[in-house]
């Protein structure tokens, strides 16, 4: 009977839908009942009219997704206020983007054109509009080209670093209102890259609603006052505070974002509404995105894991961890949700960074024989950590890219990454570490017992906890450590400045790389880089602090890095990043312990094109983004 | 009396003069501003730091000029009612807490309201019937309520009333009708998650106060006049509330001084636990964070009451009993 009904009830839909495409044959794309009351109202035109001439269409190059209907709202849950900017990275709209397969697709221009890496052309899509309904014309790129990264008091530093090259910007055209041009003379490999980064660079912005508080347009007095009032030192502050397209902090700012924040700041809900005039449509011509309204409770983050337990979000990732995954499994059939494990992308859930900027000089000449880093690092029981603390659900492995990922090397993920007693004994034997004190430590050349402190930032019992398995292990090598947790920025200050022999963080950020990604972070190029500091921070202030790389694989590293940069070539770029993962891992600058540490993600039975697996980091999936929560549906 | 209160009034100005110095530079004690802390908040979550942004944001912010300048131009705000300006909401202070502090006295009036209509009765009745089971059985109970740590009755309530009740975890009110008109449906919501904090909140300042209650009104039950008023055949119940209690009560307006911040501040630990938008996690929040302005102002804010809160009971007391404003004209 029931399926006599449901039959019955599909052929009356499909009926309907056949009379409405019969009766109105120039209505191609439908819009979500949601807007139908404004439409009539006369105070929003008709879907067609909304969209662009050519929209998107997704769904074509996307793994298992399937169209939907319209209508729900999404429930979710933050820690803080300013969380409300993780919308901009789920939301996941960009002039060009990554998707699923983390290949590079235009998103918001309908094409797009790259000649070696040092001109680009953009092809806007026609009738594209903000989400006030103004149209969106290469004058937005202009008036942020001319009127903001080269404004002297809006960017007194100059344009964004990404847009520099060697200290070169580019000349930027606008030929038409629907296109614009880049140009380097060098090749700048991080621009498309920064635009589909999950906190993109804007090189856009509504002019039409901007220009009211800028200085160039409007009277700069009054603006000045203006902002003076609000707790800024001139109008340039208050021009920032309005033009904010990743913070979210002025509502009325036009977007291009699926959803549009409509509350302002402080509140406990957010309330994101659909953009009536978002680019995408889905195969039937339904105007994307599915879902109505993305509600964003704040709650104390502490609380997040069990509020989820109790069934009040519908996609839930963020302030989850592997350890509330019992609890949350428990909650399951009581609360109508399922969880499921996804993967983090780091190189290393958490790493060990022998510092080889460390101020003590014995230490420096000890941590920087590699011998030494390879003894430690086999002498870490990587099987016993991951039974103990990830119920055996983590891949034991260095520090290098993840096994889903084309450049990963088996052998690489194993070089000095299992667990050999004997032959890191002998190593450290031979490096002539022979000496030891009554208790078994070995004596340091200056005749100090071979202690190490490690640093952590304390911020869950997790380092700790890995560090006193680490300490049993290490002991059986003569080698005694210590945990020091300290405070987040007390921790960096130490590790920067040499105070810090050895500290744990988390391994490399994006562990899922294409050759087309920037392989910098296996060279030393920041100071946030907690093996190498002031090799990072010498790159990274041109050379006035902090030292050049002074062994011989780490100035490898960078100059294979300034080659990846000049390299236009695929296969070349391929290459590169294998000489530099195997230098990396052979070298053993960062000891890895785990890495692919399961992400419980707790999903609404209702909420479908969610994927079963995925990878919930964010670089390069931008958490949510990449699977386009757009297409998420609530099946009613 | 009226030279007393100038003066007192007087004494407050340098009072907080130097509690606002205090709090400041407290504030700023840890290493690094709130600039540090963001950078490494980014970067512990993936996001990269562009140097220049931060630099830029430095000078935006004021963050670059010597200390004493900062406090100066702080406190020099304050006095105009210019409580500066929060880094972590991108707002002027007053609007941050402004938008909390409803709800925020609601809960901490209903609080107090609770604790004095338990704490009372049974205070009295325990002084009165000292040592008998009644006394002992509820003073138990009390101390439970004052030895059970107030997060963990927190959160097992919160869990009880979720699996026995339906009620949403943590907050004030089911998140469907938060920023929405008050209606009745609204109203029921509020009071369905209001009994948790209330108890919660309450329970640990209730067996303080019975103690107290019990302690004061136990000595002045031995005294003579009692005996005498008993002797001459007057009624237990109107003996007790017309005279013992009355002179028992001089701790109870003494304790107004701190009633006055607590009013505004709301019981931060439970307040997280909870998730309540109250003060009390904003301002926790302020301080990890080093949102100076916020953490600062509020600060002040809660000392300046403090100060305030002390002298009203000062003068309520002179006022109440003659025996310390015989005190202040023997030493006048």
């Amino acid at each position: 009977m029931k399926s006599i009904n449901t039959l019955l009830s599909i052929a009356a839909l499909s009926i309907a839908g056949l009379c409405l495409l019969v009766s109105n044959p120039a209505l191609s794309y439908v819009q979500s009942p949601y807007l139908d009351e404004r439409v009539n109202a006369g105070e929003l035109e008709s879907v067609d009219k909304r969209l662009p001439a050519t929209p998107l269409t997704m769904g074509a190059d996307m793994n298992n997704t399937h169209p939907g209907q319209h209508g729900g709202k999404l429930r979710m849950l933050m820690g803080k206020d300013k969380d409300i900017r993780r919308m901009v990275v789920f939301g996941y709209s960009r002039l060009v983007g990554y998707n699923d397969n983390l290949e590079l697709v235009s998103d918001i221009v309908e094409s797009y054109e790259n000649v070696d890496n040092k001109v680009f052309t953009f092809n806007l899509r026609p009738g594209h509009k903000w989400s006030d309904g103004a149209p969106f014309t290469s004058e937005d790129f202009k008036f942020y080209w001319e009127d903001i990264a080269n404004n002297e008091d809006l960017m007194p530093f100059g344009a964004p670093k990404s847009l520099q090259i060697d200290g070169e910007v580019p000349t930027v055209e606008f030929p038409d209102a629907l296109t614009v041009i880049y140009r380097w003379t060098n090749p700048n490999p991080y621009f498309l890259a920064e635009l589909a980064a999950p906190s993109p660079l804007f090189i856009y912005q509504p002019k039409h609603y901007l220009t009211q508080f800028h200085a160039n347009y409007t009277d700069r007095a009054a603006l000045d006052t203006a902002a003076q009032r609000r707790g800024s030192q001139n109008w340039a502050g208050g021009f920032l505070k309005k033009a904010r397209q990743y913070k979210l902090t002025n509502p009325d700012l036009p977007s291009l974002q699926p959803w549009v924040i409509t509350t302002k700041q402080p509140a406990e809900l957010y309330v994101f509404k659909r953009n009536p005039y978002f680019h995408r449509v889905d195969a039937n011509g339904l105007q994307l995105p599915y879902i109505d309204e993305v509600l964003m409770n704040i709650a104390s983050s502490s609380l997040i894991p069990a509020k989820t337990g109790s069934g009040e979000t519908d996609l839930q990732g963020h302030y989850l961890r592997l350890d509330n995954f019992t609890f949350l499994k428990a909650g399951e059939s009581r609360n109508d949700y399922k969880v499921k494990l996804w993967s983090t992308v780091n190189g290393a859930h958490k790493a060990l960074f022998p510092n080889l900027n460390s101020n003590d000089a014995v230490w420096r000449q000890l941590v920087r024989d590699v011998r030494f880093r390879r003894a430690l690092s086999m002498g870490v029981d990587r099987a016993e950590i991951n039974q103990v603390i990830y119920h055996g659900l983590a891949n034991e492995s260095s520090n290098t890219v993840l096994p889903a990922c084309d450049l990963h090397e088996e052998d690489l993920q194993h070089a000095y990454a299992t667990y050999d007693l004997s032959a890191a004994n002998a190593l450290l034997d031979e490096i002539g570490l022979t000496d030891r004190n009554n208790r078994g430590i070995r004596i340091r050349a200056d005749g100090k017992p071979l202690e190490i402190i490690i640093h952590s930032a304390g911020e869950s019992t997790e380092e700790t906890d890995i560090l006193e398995l680490v300490h049993d292990s290490w002991l059986k090598l003569g080698i005694k450590i210590y945990t020091k947790p300290s405070q987040r920025e007390v921790f960096r200050e130490r590790v920067f400045s040499g105070g810090a022999m050895m500290s744990i963080w988390s391994g490399l950020e994006n562990a899922m790389p294409t050759a087309d990604m920037s392989p910098h972070e296996l060279a030393p190029t920041s100071q946030n880089q907690y093996q190498w500091p002031k090799w990072g921070q010498h790159f990274e202030t041109k050379g006035v602090s902090g030292e050049a790389p002074q062994l011989a694989g780490a100035q490898e590293l960078f100059e294979l890095n300034e080659a990846w940069k000049k390299s236009t070539d695929h296969a070349e770029k391929r290459g590169i990043w294998s000489a530099m993962l195997k230098t990396y891992c052979e070298e053993v600058y960062s000891i890895g312990i785990v890495n692919t540490v399961p992400q419980p993600i707790v999903v609404n039975t209702k909420l479908r094109n969610v994927p079963e697996k995925g990878v919930y980091s964010w670089s390069p999936t931008a958490y949510f983004g990449v699977y386009h929560p757009d297409v998420f549906w609530f099946e009613q | 009396m009226l030279i007393y209160t100038l003066k007192r009034l007087l004494t407050m100005i340098p009072t907080l003069v130097i509690i606002s110095m205090l709090v400041f530079v407290i504030i700023q004690l840890p290493p690094g501003d709130y600039l540090e802390t963001y950078i490494a908040e980014l970067q512990s979550q993936g996001e990269s730091v562009d140097e220049d942004k931060i630099a830029f944001l430095r000078a935006e912010y004021g963050l670059d000029r010597p200390m004493y300048e900062q406090y100066w131009v702080w406190a020099s705000g304050l006095l105009v009612g210019d409580y500066g300006y929060s880094f972590e909401y991108n707002l002027p202070v007053s609007e941050v807490i402004g938008n909390r502090m409803f709800l925020t006295i609601i809960i901490s009036v209903l609080t107090i309201i609770f604790t004095w209509a338990v704490a009372f009765p049974i205070g009295i009745y325990s002084a009165t019937h000292q040592y008998s089971w009644g006394d002992y059985g509820l003073s138990f109970i009390g101390f439970i309520g004052l030895a059970t740590p107030n997060f963990l009755l927190a959160l097992v309530m919160l869990y009880l009333a979720n699996v026995y009740f339906g009620t949403s975890l943590g907050g004030l009110m089911d998140p469907q009708y938060i920023d929405k008109p008050w209606s009745w449906a609204k109203f029921k919501s509020v009071l369905e998650h209001l009994w948790i904090p209330i108890i919660v909140i309450g329970t640990s300042g209730t067996a303080a106060m019975i103690r107290r209650i019990r302690a004061n009104l136990l000595d002045e039950l031995q005294k003579q006049y009692v005996t005498t008023a008993r002797a001459k055949g007057m009624e237990e119940g109107k003996l007790v509330r017309k005279y013992p209690l009355r002179m028992a009560m001089n701790f109870f307006i003494s304790d107004i001084g701190s009633l006055l911040p607590s009013v505004i501040s709301g019981a931060e630990l439970t307040a997280i636990v909870l998730s309540l938008p109250t003060t009390g996690p904003m301002m926790l929040a302020a301080l990890q964070s080093q949102d100076m302005f916020l953490a600062g102002s509020f600060l002040m804010f809660l000392a300046t009451l403090t100060v305030i809160g002390v002298l009203i009971s000062d003068l309520l007391l002179v006022l109440i009993d003659p025996r310390i404003r015989l005190q202040a004209a023997v030493n006048s």
